[in-house]
Parts: structure tokens; C-alpha cells; sequence
């Protein structure tokens, strides 16, 4: 049935929701290529999750269309979209055993028993769960839940594969393992993966591209690093880890005026702009000499193993910086005033839209 | 569990007086079912089986008991269907209007059976329905709709409507979903809700005696013109029976109310 529908490039235009005065997603235009991983990536009450109940069917859009392989969907009720769906806690039919649970889909397709055992076998064998056919969710951890959710919804081979949050429930640990198995598994079964998250981590590691969502609008889509290395604005520069926001103007040298310094930029605008610079923590080195070099009183500094994560005092305010522990520069103890350093390419202008929450 | 606070003597006192207060009445028909004596009276001079055997030797008790046993099973059936199908309906509409709904299907509860009796008699007065197998039935199916649909409404209260999302979201149809999913998860409590209806029926008095008069003649029935007319011990052993048998359908209604919660 879905191949019926075409190959798995999915289009979002205009896209919209409301409820009443609310606005749960503000005309969203989103091109998906098929056999792609697109990650939708926001705080809780971006319009995230609502895009990608849209895009099931479960929740019709007030506005827009929605394009599969070129043919429009918008009308169409969930049970003939019939994507792949792992919902966030799973929803695993409690009464059904595993096996049950993953030929849900064919008996429904009315699937032969003997064809349907093939199929649950190799996709159970496909998320390494081949020895728990027989038990129930509720005998399962949640790493093994998940994989069920997983094996079941993409059983069927279906044109698109939808989850929600579906790490979310996981700790840490597992969710590290999962995200490297569930982006093995998009490169083995080569369906489209649309997933939605709030977690910028998973969001960089598991997709091809991410569209970053705040108040119910797509500020940005991109790959990851060129998300995280060119974030158009505060919120995504802020919301994709950590970072320094820098107010300044450009002078007619091309320095941009901050505070007391002037600082090298790579690429500055017009003399005269107000600019918004951010710049990335782990891009500013300690103790060493560089493009732009200013000194900080040590506010805090915290051991993370890895590094060192440090809040620096300076006439523009705090300025957090994280540079490796291992053979360190400077020691950052506390109260001690030491310099810094960042390369004229280090920061980028970004927008100034609200701060992320 | 651990680190609740163990009941105090009052609350022992209490709790074991409550029980009692349920069961002695009912522990009182057993010495009388095995009475040596002719009338209802606690055995004199020894125990005897003699009324068990009467019972098993009485055709018009055997009639009674066939009679209430199939009513009880077709009033179910009436009220497990109706009544299931009505839960659904309000659960899946959700509007103000089904609470109203549903508290209106409750009414059978509330008024006295008596009150409903006479409305029942005048209505199967019109439509032919006194004194009928299908009378009973309905009247009893009616009254029984109440048990399933709070039953089936406290299962389905407890029922993860992203299931139904998962299984439409796998090209499930609305029969589908209701054969695959609904309806497997709420089987206890439809089951529990049957068992209740059958009760209601098997035991069911007040209706009969204004809707029914000879050719349905139920078990209730039987054991109050028993108790009116002749004092036969015959009904102590009948009801002994019956307490078995009700006890039965609780202890396999507790069997599967465990099954459910695990």
C-alpha cells in the first residue's frame, strides 16, 4: 500500500496549525528528500511535535499541503498514509507478545500467516531482538521496548518512518547506544526517518539535516555542522549547545567595536552595523596568543573530565570558555586573571531573535 | 507492602465485624439447608441431606432453575452488548452530552425497582410482553446495562488512546482497531460487567413478580412463594446452591481482574 504512494520525498507547504487564538505552527515550508534523516529540533511548545502529528494524519493542519513523492496527502486519513510511527513511550499493544506486536501491521494488511512470520522474523532479527518473540512489552527493558517500536513500524516497509522523542524515555547511557543503532538502521533499511526531539545531542548525531523550531516557525534547516558552525540566529546558535553572544558595531577599519576591544572579524558588514557576534566556548583558547586577544578574571571553573568548562569575567560581562583538561596552557584556578585568545573566523553574526528558554 | 501503618485494634474490631455482618446471614442457610425437620429450622436430632435430594427430585424446581439460568444468559447478552457498545460510544464522542448520557443509563440503578416494575408492567401490557420468556428478558437486560457500562468505562478510562493512534497509524481500520485492540483490552471489563448482568438477572425478584405470572416462573420467584406458602427447607438448600454458584462467578471474576492488573 505504500508504495502506492510514491517514494519517501515529503513537502511541507505552508503548514499551519491553530487552535483558536493559539498558534501551534506558523505556515512551515520544509522539503524532505526521500531516504533522508530529518530531525525536528525544538524546545517543548515549538510546534515540533504538532508538525509531525500533521504529517501522520493525527492532527489536520488549519492550513497548507502536504506533499508525498509529488502527490498530495493533505486529505488523506492516517490508516492510508500508513507511515511507520514510534510514538514517544511506545504504545506497544500490552496483549500482544512481540511477534504480535510487529505483525500488527501485516495482519491488518491481511498478510498470510506464513509470509507474516518471515517478515517479523527478519525485522526482529534487523533490530537484534530475534530471541524475545515470545514475550510480552511489559517483560521487556526500555531499550528493548524500543527496538520493538522500531521493528513494528518499519515491518512493513512503509514509505516513511515518524518518531517522537523516541529516546526520550531512555538514560543516558542506552540513548548512546540507540542513537548509533537507530542511525545504522536508517543506512541499512534507506527509508526517510522524520524524528522529532528536543535533545540538541541527539539531534547533531543521528541526522542528514535540522530544521530548528521556536514558537511554532522554522527558524533554520541545514545539515548539523553547518547548523552549529553558521546558526542564522541567537535562539539557534543558543538552543545547538552553548554559546558567547558579543554585541558590537563595525568600525571603518572592519574591527567590530566591543566594549573596550576591537575585535577581528573574517567577515565584517558595512562600517557602522550593530552586529551580534557568537562565539562557541571550545573556540576560545587559554593562555594563548591568537587574532583576538583579551584578559578575564576566573569566575568559576568546573571539571568535566574531558575539560574544563570556564566562566571568565571581563568588561562585556562573563564569557564561558571550555578548553581540553590534557595538557592545559593555563591552570584556571579561581580568582586568577589570565588571557584569552579566539581566530577572526571564530565567531559568526548571527540574528538577534529571543534568547533560547 | 512495607512502611504502612498496621491497623490499631479498633480498626481489627471494625473490620472483622463488618465481615461478619455480610456473611452470617448467609451462614445461616447452611444449618438450615441440612435440617432433619420438615419446615425452616436449624437441624434437631441430626443433619440430613434429604431436601438436596428432594431438590434434585423436583421437576418444577429444576424447570425454575433452567428457566432463570437461560434468561439470565439472554438478559446478559442483551446487557453485555448494549451496554459495551454505549461505553464506547461515550469514550470515543466525549462530550458533555455523553456524561449526561451515561449518567442517565445509570437510572436503573437509581430508581426502585419497584417504581421501574410498574412502568415495565404497563408498557408490556400495550406490547403483549407480560408473562413472557423475551419480557423478562428485556426488563432484565435493561437493568443489567448499568453494571457493564461502568465496567467497561472504568477499562476503558485506563486505556492509552495512542494505541488506537499506533494502530490506525499502521493502516488498522475502525474494525480493526476495535477487534484487535479496543475490545482485547477491555475484555475484563466487559467480562466483570457480564458477570454482574447475569447476577442481577439470576437473583432478580421485584420485576418478575409484576411482569411474570405463570409461564415464567423464575428461581426468586419460586423461593418467595416457597417461603409464602410452605416453609420447604428445600429453599435453604436451593439457596445454598445459588450462593455457591454466585461465589463462583466472583472468584473467576477476581481471576481475571488479577490477570488484568498484572
Amino acid at each position: 500500500m505504500s508504495a502506492t504512494l510514491g517514494t519517501g520525498s515529503l513537502e511541507l507547504r505552508g503548514l499551519a496549525k491553530r487552535y483558536g487564538e493559539f498558534v501551534a505552527v506558523q505556515g512551515a515550508d520544509l522539503m524532505i528528500a526521500a531516504g533522508s534523516f530529518l530531525t525536528l529540533l525544538g524546545p517543548s511548545g515549538s510546534g515540533k511535535t504538532t508538525i509531525l502529528m500533521m504529517i501522520a494524519g493525527f492532527t489536520e493542519p488549519t492550513a497548507g499541503r502536504l506533499l508525498l513523492g509529488g502527490g498530495d496527502i493533505t486529505a488523506l486519513p492516517p490508516e492510508k498514509r500508513a507511515f511507520g510511527m514510534v510514538f514517544q513511550g511506545y504504545a506497544l499493544f500490552p496483549h500482544m507478545t512481540v511477534a504480535e506486536n510487529v505483525a500488527f501491521p501485516l495482519r491488518v494488511r491481511g498478510i498470510g500467516r506464513a509470509a507474516r512470520d518471515t517478515r517479523v522474523r527478519a525485522t526482529l532479527d534487523l533490530v537484534q531482538l530475534s530471541g524475545f518473540a515470545d514475550r510480552r512489552p511489559a517483560q521487556l527493558s526500555g531499550g528493548q521496548q524500543q527496538r520493538v517500536a522500531l521493528a513494528r513500524a518499519l515491518v512493513f516497509d512503509p514509505a516513511l518512518l515518524l518518531l517522537d522523542e523516541p529516546l526520550s524515555a531512555l538514560d543516558k547511557k542506552l540513548r548512546a547506544e540507540l542513537q548509533e543503532e537507530l542511525r545504522a538502521l536508517h543506512r541499512r533499511v534507506g527509508r526517510t526517518f522524520i524524528n522529532v526531539t528536543h535533545d540538541q545531542e541527539e539531534a547533531l548525531s543521528l541526522s542528514d539535516e535540522v530544521a530548528v523550531l521556536n514558537h511554532g516557525r522554522i527558524v533554520q534547516k541545514g545539515a548539523p555542522a553547518m547548523l552549529y558552525e553558521h546558526p542564522r540566529t541567537r535562539f539557534v546558535a543558543g538552543f545547538l549547545g552553548k554559546s558567547n553572544f558579543l554585541h558590537g558595531v563595525v568600525q571603518g577599519d572592519g574591527t567590530v567595536q566591543c566594549g573596550p576591544w576591537r575585535l577581528h572579524h573574517a567577515a565584517p558588514p558595512a562600517p557602522g552595523t550593530a552586529v551580534l557576534l557568537s562565539l562557541r566556548p571550545e573556540k576560545i583558547a587559554l593562555g594563548q596568543a591568537g587574532d583576538n586577544a583579551i584578559e578575564g578574571r576566573v569566575l568559576s571553573s568546573a571539571y568535566l573530565g574531558a575539560g574544563h568548562a570556564v566562566v571568565l569575567d571581563t568588561p562585556i560581562g562573563p564569557i564561558r570558555v571550555h578548553q581540553p583538561a590534557w595538557r592545559a596552557a593555563v591552570d584556571p584556578a579561581i580568582g586568577t586573571t589570565i588571557s584569552m585568545a579566539w581566530a577572526a573566523d571564530a565567531a559568526t553574526i548571527v540574528e538577534d531573535d529571543d534568547a533560547p528558554g | 507492602m512495607d512502611g504502612i501503618y498496621r491497623p490499631g485494634w479498633v480498626g481489627r474490631a471494625l473490620g472483622w465485624g463488618t465481615a461478619l455482618y455480610l456473611v452470617l446471614p448467609l451462614f445461616i442457610i447452611l444449618p438450615v439447608s441440612v435440617t432433619d425437620q420438615r419446615f425452616l429450622s436449624l437441624p434437631h436430632e441430626g443433619i440430613s441431606l434429604r431436601h438436596y435430594a428432594a431438590l434434585f427430585a423436583a421437576p418444577d424446581w429444576f424447570a425454575s432453575i433452567a428457566q432463570s439460568f437461560w434468561i439470565a444468559c439472554a438478559s446478559t447478552v442483551l446487557a453485555v452488548g448494549t451496554g459495551t457498545l454505549f461505553a464506547i460510544a461515550c469514550w470515543r464522542l466525549n462530550r458533555r452530552s455523553t456524561e449526561l448520557l451515561r449518567a442517565l443509563m445509570l437510572l436503573p440503578l437509581i430508581v426502585p425497582s419497584i417504581v421501574y416494575a410498574i412502568g415495565l408492567y404497563r408498557y408490556f401490557g400495550w406490547w403483549d410482553l407480560l408473562d413472557r420468556f423475551a419480557g423478562v428478558v428485556i426488563a432484565h437486560g435493561v437493568t443489567g446495562i448499568p453494571y457493564v457500562v461502568i465496567t467497561v468505562s472504568t477499562a476503558l478510562a485506563s486505556f492509552d488512546p495512542r494505541l488506537e493512534q499506533a494502530a490506525r497509524g499502521m493502516g488498522a481500520s475502525l474494525r480493526q482497531v476495535l477487534a484487535w485492540v479496543i475490545l482485547p483490552r477491555i475484555m475484563p471489563g466487559i467480562v466483570s460487567g457480564a458477570i454482574f448482568a447475569f447476577i442481577h438477572s439470576w437473583d432478580e425478584l421485584v420485576i418478575v413478580l409484576f411482569i411474570a405470572s405463570r409461564d415464567v416462573f423464575t428461581l426468586p420467584r419460586r423461593i418467595w412463594d416457597g417461603i409464602n406458602e410452605n416453609q420447604d427447607p428445600i429453599m435453604a438448600a436451593v439457596a445454598v446452591l445459588l450462593i455457591g454458584f454466585t461465589t463462583l462467578l466472583l472468584v473467576v471474576d477476581m481471576a481475571l481482574r488479577r490477570k488484568r492488573d498484572t
